[in-house]
């Protein structure tokens, strides 16, 4: 390597410098004298420097035996002296200016003493080994053992750690190796270890004439080079240990919510299907057929339908809604309005199991509780909730598993909040889109499951309830006021024939 | 069943009465809930007025910075114990747009990939135009699956027999996809009308791509998702994408030339009506300049503006 030199042109713009470039020559190792800032670029910035060396050629692309951390940040060839820690790479980096000053295009890099290795435009690699680095380890950097084992494990560590980017291994063809500070490459001039701000160096790239962003590179990766004893790797944990992994890092919270809402849910469909429901049996046929759309109507629209019209009466949207929000109703993308969702799309549910339970009671035999002297309120509770009833529990299970299932309403109204709104299904459809299909895959399993639960009561519960039909009401309904009415009802109905 | 006029009324009313008793509970059980709510603006305004206080920041964020953001939020509590962050919202920016103008006091931070998303809130007042500003610029490319042997060299080729399928996001929700439309308009495999406010209509693909295009995608990442999966041969999404979502077995094909579309920056903007205006705009100088929140940028591929 030849002269490197650093130095400021006061008071001339980028695109002169190649001119003083020639003139002012100063060896790079010596101590950077500090200018006073009236160049555009920061002192420490090198924005002339000596060409690359000629490139080595070296084959690294042999079967090495490469482990590599879990997370990428570390890796050790089989048998090597060295290895690589605090690996990372950056895909992009940035000519953002620091404190007023210029630093050209820079990329981040592992301190003082970090390697950098960086991808040209036109696919020449250029590494920086500090020479710290190469002494602590007692490696010259212009071994082609050292280089073959060096760009193997870098090839390594870089493609578990790629991302689907450009790798180096295949686009790389011109290789480079440099303890210098400093070194100018197809028009460009790279500097190394260049303190920005306390603590953080970064490699920076000046291309004279050029816009700073234009210097951009295709990536860049940094690490520290360090004995191969120091190098720790930590391998993915395998079989039980994942599961417990995968466990502890699970967020439960989706599980919570839901059953958080559609309980809640559910106790207000409860109350309001069985209201609604009885409510709907008493009134003429007229109002009934209405008041029978307005409930039902929900469970035939699509769920975004219901959403959308909660969103536009409640949002800041409409003059409604606005109304709501200035009343202190303000409860678009909150947990109440998750549940809301919920009981408007689950409530027909109920709705119409009870009715059809209620509307087939035997008329008669209520009409003797009236002749009775019975409220229509005890009838309700003393016989037309007692009979109803396995129609009213299988019709709050269905409800309770479509509340659960819930997912366009509550995603429209209510968004996807983490803890607050975020239900199992909408979890489902996140993590899914996020990639992590592991997580959404666990959460269909518990969704089958309680599907699963769900069904299997309903089935067992209906068995049950039926038996009474088939004659063993005595087991069921011995001494109950159903039978001592019906009984009633039935002498009242013979009497009224004879 | 029989029954009298009196008692009809009676049943009604009470049904009425029940029911307007239930909901105004369940409104009631709101006023409660909303101090927990993520979105609510009555959250975070009763959680503080001032730095020293505690500080929930609730960020509305495109989708493309979904693993990048988080990150830095860590980083940003580590060094302001007393700041934490509401679950940030990674959606396409145009449906961040239309929530915030749903929801005024939804979020404190809105961070979008277009600058027309960023205008539109700005027309429809949902944020402070003083503290608006580029915070990121970005690359529009075409991914593969990690198995593909599909090799693009330009825009040009999907029309080709070498491309059955191909997907972009929504246009009018995903500004990747707005991005991905500019670009093959300027190969000239698509037309299109754009209103003053960016919203796109009478969509007219080339005969040579139109049975191959899926442009449903509600956001970047679901574009990303249908690559990974083999459900199209090759999609347009930002360079970070393809960082982002690596599990999903995509990787980078093609860049496309910066010209044949317009520059992508994301701008970041504090809420009108945020009550933690100074966190939010100190979160933002943060993403800016702290060198450690640089480096996870820079990993995942978004280039400070």
């Amino acid at each position: 390597m030849r002269a490197h030199t650093v130095h400021t042109a006061p008071g001339i713009g980028p695109r002169w410098l190649v001119l003083p470039l020639l003139l002012v020559c100063l060896l790079l190792a010596l101590p950077l004298p500090s200018y006073a800032a009236e160049a555009s670029y920061a002192s420490g910035v090198p924005t002339a420097a000596a060409t690359a060396a000629a490139p080595i050629e070296v084959d690294y692309r042999t079967n090495a035996d490469v482990e590599v951390g879990e997370d990428h940040e570390a890796a050790l060839m089989n048998g090597a002296s060295f290895g690589i820690a605090n690996y990372s790479r950056a895909n992009t980096g940035s000519s953002r200016t620091y404190s007023g000053s210029s630093y050209g295009y820079r990329y981040p890099s592992a301190g003082i003493d970090g390697f950098v290795a960086v991808e040209t435009p036109g696919g020449a690699l250029i590494v920086y080994i500090p020479e710290s680095t190469a002494q602590a380890l007692g490696i010259d950097i212009g071994d082609a053992g050292f280089q073959r084992s060096f760009l193997a494990t870098l090839s390594a560590i870089d493609s578990a750690a790629v991302n689907g980017g450009a790798q180096f291994a295949g686009t790389a063809s011109k290789f480079y190796f440099t303890s210098e500070k400093a070194v100018s490459y197809d028009g460009s001039i790279y500097g190394f270890g260049v303190e920005v701000e306390e603590g953080y160096y970064y490699v920076t790239i000046v291309t004279p004439g050029q816009e700073d962003s234009s210097s951009r590179q295709v990536y860049a990766m940094t690490g520290n080079l360090v004995q191969a004893s120091q190098v720790s790797i930590a391998g993915k944990p395998t079989g039980l240990a994942a599961l417990a992994r995968f466990f502890s890092n699970l967020d439960w919270r989706p599980l919570w919510v839901s059953l958080r809402t559609a309980g809640l849910g559910l106790l207000i469909i409860f109350i309001l299907g069985l209201l609604a429901a009885w409510g709907t049996v008493q009134v003429s046929p007229r109002v009934k057929g209405i008041l029978d759309t307005v409930f039902t109507i929900p469970m035939v629209l699509p769920p975004t339908v219901c959403g959308f019209l909660l969103l536009l009466i409640f949002g800041n949207s409409t003059a409604l809604g606005r109304w709501f929000i200035s009343h202190g109703v303000n409860i678009v993308f909150t947990w109440p309005a998750a549940v809301i969702a919920c009981v408007v799309v689950s409530f027909p549910l109920m709705y119409r199991s009870a009715r059809g339970a209620f509307e087939q009671l035997e008329a008669p035999m209520l009409d003797a509780a009236r002749t009775l002297g019975w409220k229509e309120g005890r009838i309700f509770r003393k016989l037309m909730l007692p009979l109803a009833w396995p129609s009213i529990a299988s019709g709050t299970v269905l409800a309770f598993a479509r509340a659960i299932g819930e997912f366009g309403a509550t995603l429209f109204f209510a968004g996807n909040y983490a803890g607050v709104t975020q239900t199992i299904p909408i979890a489902i459809y996140f993590d899914w889109m996020a990639g992590q299909t592991d997580v959404a895959l666990f959460w269909v399993f518990v969704v089958i499951l309680i599907s699963f639960a769900v069904i299997l009561f309903i089935n067992a519960y209906s068995s049950r309830s039926q038996r009474y039909r088939h004659g063993s009401i005595s087991e069921v309904q011995e001494g109950s006021e159903y039978e001592r009415l019906s009984d009633c009802s039935a002498e009242a109905a013979e009497g009224a024939r004879s | 069943m029989h029954i009298t006029r009196r008692n009809f009324i009676r049943i009604a009313t009470t049904a009425v009465a029940s029911t307007a008793m239930v909901a105004a509970l369940a409104l009631t059980g709101c006023g409660s809930g909303s101090s927990t709510g993520a979105g609510s603006a009555a959250s975070t305004a009763a959680s503080a007025t001032s730095t020293a206080g505690n500080v929930q920041l609730q960020i509305f964020a495109a989708n493309s910075l979904q693993k990048a953001l988080p990150e830095v939020q860590a980083l940003y509590t580590k060094s302001h114990p007393n700041v934490t962050f509401a679950d940030t919202q990674f959606e396409g920016s145009g449906t961040l747009v239309q929530k915030l103008a749903a929801d005024s006091g939804a979020a404190d931070l809105l961070i979008t990939a277009s600058t027309k998303t960023m205008d539109n809130a700005a027309s429809n007042g949902s944020i402070d135009q003083d503290t608006r500003q580029d915070m990121f610029v970005n690359d529009l490319v075409i991914a593969t699956p990690n198995n593909s042997d599909l090799q693009i060299d330009s825009v040009e080729d999907l029309a080709t027999d070498k491309v059955s399928s191909f997907a972009i996001g929504e246009p009018n929700a995903v500004p990747a996809g707005k991005y991905a439309l500019q670009t093959l308009k300027y190969y000239g495999l698509v037309t299109y009308d754009e209103a003053s406010d960016g919203t796109v209509s009478n969509i007219v693909w080339a005969d040579s791509v139109a049975d191959k295009v899926n442009a449903g995608q509600d956001s970047v990442g679901k574009v990303a998702t249908l690559i990974g999966s083999g459900d199209v041969q090759c999609g347009f999404i930002y360079t970070s994408d393809i960082y982002r979502n690596a599990d999903k077995g995509i990787k980078l094909n093609y860049t496309t030339p910066a010209e044949s579309h317009k520059a992508i920056k994301y701008p970041g903007a504090v809420v009108a009506s945020s009550a933690n205006a100074d966190a939010a705009k100190d979160f933002m100088n943060f993403c800016l300049t702290d060198p450690d929140a640089l480096k996870i940028f820079s990993e995942y591929g978004f280039e400070l503006a």
